[in-house]
Formats: structure tokens, C-alpha cells, sequence
């Protein structure tokens, strides 16, 4: 696979690119991939209660070709990997992941001396751009984990920081 | 209505080979303990699925310190308590048992699983390919001398 | 190519071709595959393809100390975490004579029910999503949220609950969780009534469901299936009656039975199972009695040479956890023997000479989670 060639070098539209940004940032489609228990959290994310719909993000794409974003929820098996990369390859530019939960992170808790059938983390398989810890993390890391991305798109946070008391 | 503990214990007893003890349910889960050779376990199936038995799972141990390997048959009725356990024993550098997924289809998918995990051959299984190893997998990872 | 397009007949020419369902499909029930040998829109033969999220269960039970163990018991099956907890403490306990405490079992068997009440609602509403009705997930969705709440209060966690301990529990229950609970239950009733009026009363569910993928007592008894489908065949075996543990024989609740033995029979039988259960917790809190949560348990727990088992009902079936123990820290073999793994297993051939929508209904109606087959 070669790498995209990096126009902002050459080219730069300014507000264009801007508007684009936060296009992209306000409709991320996510692709269904859910494999073990994060896709539950995953789900909750998308009910009623929390409801990632407020970040354009809750229309689960089954088809690679219609999604912008992979979210990675839970363990990659080596049965598993070469259909996730096929996935991740079918995926059309620009497409990000985020690594929600310890499993797709380094393995989770599957890794021991001896195993046999686990990849110890998705970005050994492809560049993941937002991790989200957690056994599985909450709905709210998930959204915090959408805003992060959010953020690294178009350079601004849409809601401050929430600071503990 | 199934057998009676003592009936179905009876049935063994007759079988060449075995040997049955009987377990006390609340401390071990089970009623009666059936030890027989290989070759009996078809017609311990075909018996406990004549009397409306059904196969729970069936079990692989490694035992390699003694150099055997043991499948462990597990049957529930569902209409009575009653449990019961078929174990057999086969040498651990050759075993092989008989397929008893003629009797009970849902075996096929344990043996798969019990091949897959300890290398034990089920002579007749119509498909002893791997069920949640990678379809090019040659190794057996349950089995106490597996290094990864 | 046969041009023949009578509604219900398979096409003339016999070509078939295999469609590959997985192991990514927006069916939500984790990473299966299903190799199907299509002639036009129905089924020849279906070949199921598991091992995706194999994450080596009964490997890691050798390696780690029992305790250790634990938390593996909440990922076998996510959303009915506490039974797999119940099952395995359950095999320790009764191999290592333990003795639990009456309080603690009380509740175990209240936890339990919320979560298979938990667990039955994000069937339902996965089930519906199949079918292709996307609202009532939403609605279950809802309920979870209230049932997550409280098990989050008790449990600590949302989904994959370590609450189990040898011999009791980790935690007691607060003051307000009894008050909650009941609140809980009394918004719960008219909820699955406007359930029954909206969804299982509704023309289009029944005439996708009622006489689709038949599956008789006797292919459930050659497969091992167990749980709501081998009740929604007429069979009425559940465990939690047939081979009592902790105190359900304390309480008093019915078994739904359904004798079609279509995927509108498992339905009904999951639907009841909820309100059953809701009665289950009314008189567990009721009975419930003071005391300790944990009983004494070794500091260094070891079992005795040889083997034990334990059984419980999970929200898909039967499930028994059986240890080989060789006198050391760690188990020397543990099996676990899973519902989805059995019923799973009939669906090559129950779903022969179907329709592949129909199939899906069927394959839905199981209820599988797949990192339950694949431990």
C-alpha cells in the first residue's frame, strides 16, 4: 500500500481546508466493528442515554467503503487480523481508528507467557490514531475519545476539559 | 422417564473394562463415574442416548506425567438430576478414540475443539479440521509441553 | 441462470454459489462467519466458522492462580457476567467445601436475575435490529442503562462484573439498593407490557417469526442445546429447577415453556423469562436475611486431587464449569462448557432449505454471543 502523498506541503486552501476539517470532524461514520465486550460499550455509546448521535457520529456504517472512522472495540485474534487489515484497507482516505479498550490497545488482559492467539494491540497491524483505555471504558471515554479525534482534525476542542473537583 | 442410578450403573458394570464409582452430586456435580477403555465410548453414547441422555462436553486432559491423555464425556438428562461421566484413557503419543458424533451430532464440534487443543484423533469424525485455531494451524496448545 | 421466479421455489438450474456472512456483518452478535451454499435466496448449506475471538480461557485457568481467574469469568459471556462468575466460584466452592453464607446468596441469586433481565433486553433489542426495526434497541437500551445503575452501585462495574468471591461476595448492598431495586421493578412492568402491545403483538414480527426455523426437543437433545431453546421446543429444562444450586429452590417462579419450537416460541420464552425474573428479585429482597457476605475461605486456596463440576442457567443456557485440579494454586485443566458452543452447533442443520432472512431470524433467535462459543 503506498503512502498518500501529503498536499498540505504544496497546496493549502486555507479556509477551505478548515471547513473540510470540521466536515469531517462533525460526521464521522464509524465502521460496526465491534468484536468482544467494548462492542457492548460501543452500543450504550449509541443508545439513548449517551448518545454519540450529538456528535454526528452514531450512523454505524457496515461497509468499510462508507465509513470514515474504525473503531477497534475489542480483542484482535491472529484468526482475526487479516481480516481486520483487509477491512482497514478497504477503508477510503481520510480514515482514522481509535483503539477503544485494553484489548485493541496492547491485548488486554489476554496476554501471558505462552499465549498463542492474541495480537497484542491493533497498531501492531495499522496506525491507530486515538487510544481509549479502559476493561471496557465507559460510553463517556468513547465520546471523550470521538472529541479527541475531533480535536486532532480540526484543531480545536468542541467542549472544554472537564475538570474533577 | 430416564433409568435409575442403579439401572444405568448396572448397564456398566456389564461392559467389558468398566469400572464405576459413584460420585456424591453435591460434592462433585456428578452421580456416577464410568472409567472404560476407548472403544466402549460409542456404545456408552448409543446406551445413555437411548435413555435420553444428552452430551453435556466432552473434556481432553494432558496427563503427561503418566504419558496419557483422557477425554471426558459429560451427560445430562433433561428431565432428571442425574449426571453422568465416561472417561477414557489412550496412550499420549498416539491417541486416538472413536468418533461418538454418529450418536450425539453435537459432538462433532467437541471433538473438533478437543483435537485442536490436545492432537487427539477421532477415528470417523467426518471433519477433523481445526474449529478455533486458523484453518493452517499445526499446533496443540493445551497440551502440557506447548510453548508458544 | 433459471428465469423462474415462483415466490417460494428453489430455481430450476440447482446452480448454487457461496455467500460469505462475517466474520464483520452488522447482525450484532460479534465476529461469526457462516459459510453459505446459496441456490438463489435459499440455503442449501450453512457451514459456521468460529475461532475469531478465541482468547484462550481454558489456557490462561492452567496458568494463573484460581483467584486470578476471575476476571476471565466476566469476558467468557459479557452480558450475563455474573453467572459465569456464579458458575466458577460455584465449582471451587463445592470442591474446596466452602461454605457461603446466606445473605451472600441472596445476593448472587438478585444481581443475577438483573443481570439476565439486562441480558435478555440487549437480545431483544439485537434481535429487532436483525429483523430490521431499529427503535426498540433504543428502548432497551434505556431499561440497560437503569439496570447497569444498579449493578454499578453493587458490582463497581458496568458490563464485566468480577463480583463473585469464594464463598460469598465482595461487597454488601447499601441501604438504598433494595428501595431502588423495587422502583426499578415497578417501572419495569408497564414497560414490557408496552413491549408485548408494540412489538410481540405486532403482525409483521409474528409473520417473520411464527413457524420460522423449527427445531425439535430431539435435535436439541442430539446437539446439547439448552436454555430458551430447547424451553421455546416444549422441553421444560432449566436448571435452576432440574439441578437447583443456591437458593432457588427457596423461591417460587414458573419455567416458561412454549411447545412450537419456532423462533416465536424462543421468543415468548425470553419475553416471560424477563418477568420471571422480575418476580425472582421481588421475593429475593423480601427474604432477604442479615449477616456476613463472605464465608472463610484459606488464605492459600488449594482444591483436592480430582475433579469437580458446577452448573447454573445462564441467560443462554446451560453452563458448567468443570476443574481437574492436581492439588496446586492453579487449576490443572478447566473447562467450561458453554450454551452458545451447543446451540450454536444445530444451526448447520436446522437451517437447511431456508430462506436466508429466515435464517438470520433463526441464527438471532439462538441468542449467541460469540466469545461464548470461542471462549
Amino acid at each position: 500500500m503506498e503512502t498518500p502523498v501529503d498536499t498540505s506541503q504544496i497546496v493549502k486552501f486555507a479556509k477551505l481546508d478548515e471547513l473540510l476539517a470540521l466536515s469531517r470532524a462533525n460526521s464521522l461514520w464509524p465502521l460496526t466493528f465491534g468484536l468482544a465486550c467494548c462492542a457492548i460499550e460501543m452500543m450504550a455509546a449509541g443508545g439513548p442515554r449517551f448518545d454519540i448521535s450529538r456528535f454526528g457520529a452514531e450512523v454505524f456504517r457496515p461497509s468499510p467503503r462508507q465509513a470514515d472512522v474504525m473503531i477497534v472495540a475489542g480483542t484482535i485474534n491472529r484468526k482475526m487480523a487479516m481480516a481486520v487489515k483487509t477491512l482497514y484497507d478497504q477503508m477510503l482516505e481520510p480514515k482514522w481508528v481509535i483503539a477503544m479498550g485494553n484489548c485493541a490497545i496492547s491485548g488486554g488482559p489476554f496476554v501471558f507467557p505462552g499465549q498463542y492467539a492474541v495480537i497484542e494491540g491493533v497498531d501492531k497491524l495499522f496506525p491507530v490514531d486515538i487510544f481509549i483505555p479502559g476493561c471496557p471504558p465507559r460510553p463517556e471515554a468513547l465520546i471523550e475519545g470521538i472529541l479527541k479525534l475531533e480535536e486532532k482534525l480540526t484543531g480545536k476542542r468542541r467542549w472544554p476539559v472537564v475538570k474533577p473537583e | 422417564m430416564p433409568a435409575t442410578l442403579e439401572q444405568i450403573r448396572e448397564h456398566f458394570s456389564g461392559m467389558d473394562g468398566a469400572v464405576t464409582t459413584p460420585a456424591d452430586h453435591a460434592a462433585k456435580g456428578y452421580d456416577l463415574d464410568v472409567a472404560l477403555a476407548a472403544g466402549g465410548v460409542v456404545a456408552a453414547a448409543e446406551y445413555l442416548g437411548g435413555i435420553g441422555f444428552s452430551l453435556d462436553t466432552m473434556t481432553g486432559v494432558d496427563w503427561i506425567a503418566q504419558n496419557e491423555m483422557e477425554v471426558v464425556y459429560d451427560y445430562f438428562h433433561p428431565a432428571s438430576p442425574l449426571r453422568i461421566v465416561v472417561r477414557t484413557r489412550v496412550p499420549r503419543d498416539n491417541p486416538e478414540v472413536p468418533t461418538v458424533s454418529g450418536v450425539f451430532p453435537g459432538a462433532n464440534w467437541h471433538e473438533r475443539e478437543t483435537h485442536d487443543f490436545f492432537g487427539i484423533r477421532f477415528a470417523g469424525h467426518p471433519n477433523l479440521t481445526p474449529l478455533l485455531l486458523p484453518e493452517d494451524a499445526d499446533y496443540h496448545p493445551l497440551r502440557k509441553d506447548f510453548v508458544a | 441462470m433459471s428465469a423462474s421466479f415462483d415466490i417460494g421455489a428453489p430455481s430450476k438450474s440447482g446452480e448454487t454459489f457461496v455467500l460469505n456472512l462475517g466474520p464483520q456483518h452488522p447482525a450484532a452478535h460479534g465476529v461469526l462467519r457462516v459459510k453459505m451454499t446459496m441456490d438463489g435466496e435459499y440455503v442449501m448449506r450453512s457451514e459456521p466458522v468460529i475461532g475469531y475471538i478465541h482468547r484462550m480461557h481454558e489456557k490462561m485457568g492452567e496458568n494463573r492462580p484460581l483467584a486470578q481467574f476471575l476476571p476471565n469469568t466476566g469476558r467468557i459471556d459479557y452480558l450475563s457476567a455474573l453467572h459465569y462468575n456464579h458458575a466458577f466460584v460455584g465449582a471451587v466452592e463445592r470442591a474446596a467445601r466452602i461454605e457461603v453464607p446466606p445473605r451472600a446468596e441472596f445476593i448472587r441469586v438478585i444481581t443475577s436475575e438483573l443481570n439476565r433481565i439486562s441480558s435478555h433486553l440487549v437480545w431483544w433489542g439485537a434481535f429487532l435490529l436483525d429483523l430490521g426495526g431499529f427503535t426498540p434497541l433504543l428502548y432497551a437500551f434505556d431499561d440497560r442503562e437503569k439496570i447497569l445503575d444498579l449493578l454499578e452501585g453493587v458490582t463497581g462495574s458496568r458490563l464485566t462484573y468480577c463480583y463473585f468471591r469464594f464463598g460469598g461476595v465482595r461487597d454488601d448492598l447499601d441501604e438504598g439498593f433494595a428501595g431502588r431495586t423495587r422502583a426499578f421493578i415497578a417501572q419495569m412492568r408497564p414497560r414490557l407490557k408496552m413491549y408485548r402491545q408494540l412489538v410481540t403483538d405486532n403482525v409483521i414480527l409474528r409473520k417473520r417469526l411464527e413457524d420460522i426455523g423449527p427445531i425439535s426437543p430431539e435435535l436439541c437433545r442430539k446437539y446439547g442445546a439448552t436454555g430458551p431453546v430447547i424451553r421455546g421446543s416444549g422441553v421444560p429444562y432449566d436448571v435452576r429447577k432440574v439441578e437447583p444450586y443456591s437458593v432457588y429452590s427457596q423461591l417460587d417462579f414458573d419455567v416458561p415453556v412454549y411447545p412450537e419450537g419456532d423462533c416465536m416460541g424462543r421468543y415468548r420464552v425470553r419475553m416471560d423469562e424477563i418477568a420471571q425474573s422480575l418476580r425472582i428479585i421481588e421475593q429475593a429482597l423480601d427474604k432477604l436475611p442479615d449477616g456476613p457476605t463472605l464465608g472463610k475461605v484459606p488464605r492459600v486456596l488449594k482444591l483436592p486431587v480430582g475433579d469437580v463440576c458446577y452448573a447454573v442457567e445462564a441467560a443462554r443456557g446451560r453452563l458448567m464449569v468443570r476443574i481437574v485440579s492436581d492439588g496446586k494454586e492453579a487449576a490443572y485443566r478447566l473447562k467450561l462448557r458453554t450454551p452458545s458452543f451447543s446451540n450454536m452447533s444445530l444451526f448447520e442443520e436446522a437451517s437447511r432449505g431456508m430462506m436466508l432472512a429466515d435464517a438470520l431470524a433463526l441464527m438471532g433467535s439462538l441468542d449467541l454471543v460469540i466469545p461464548d462459543i470461542d471462549r
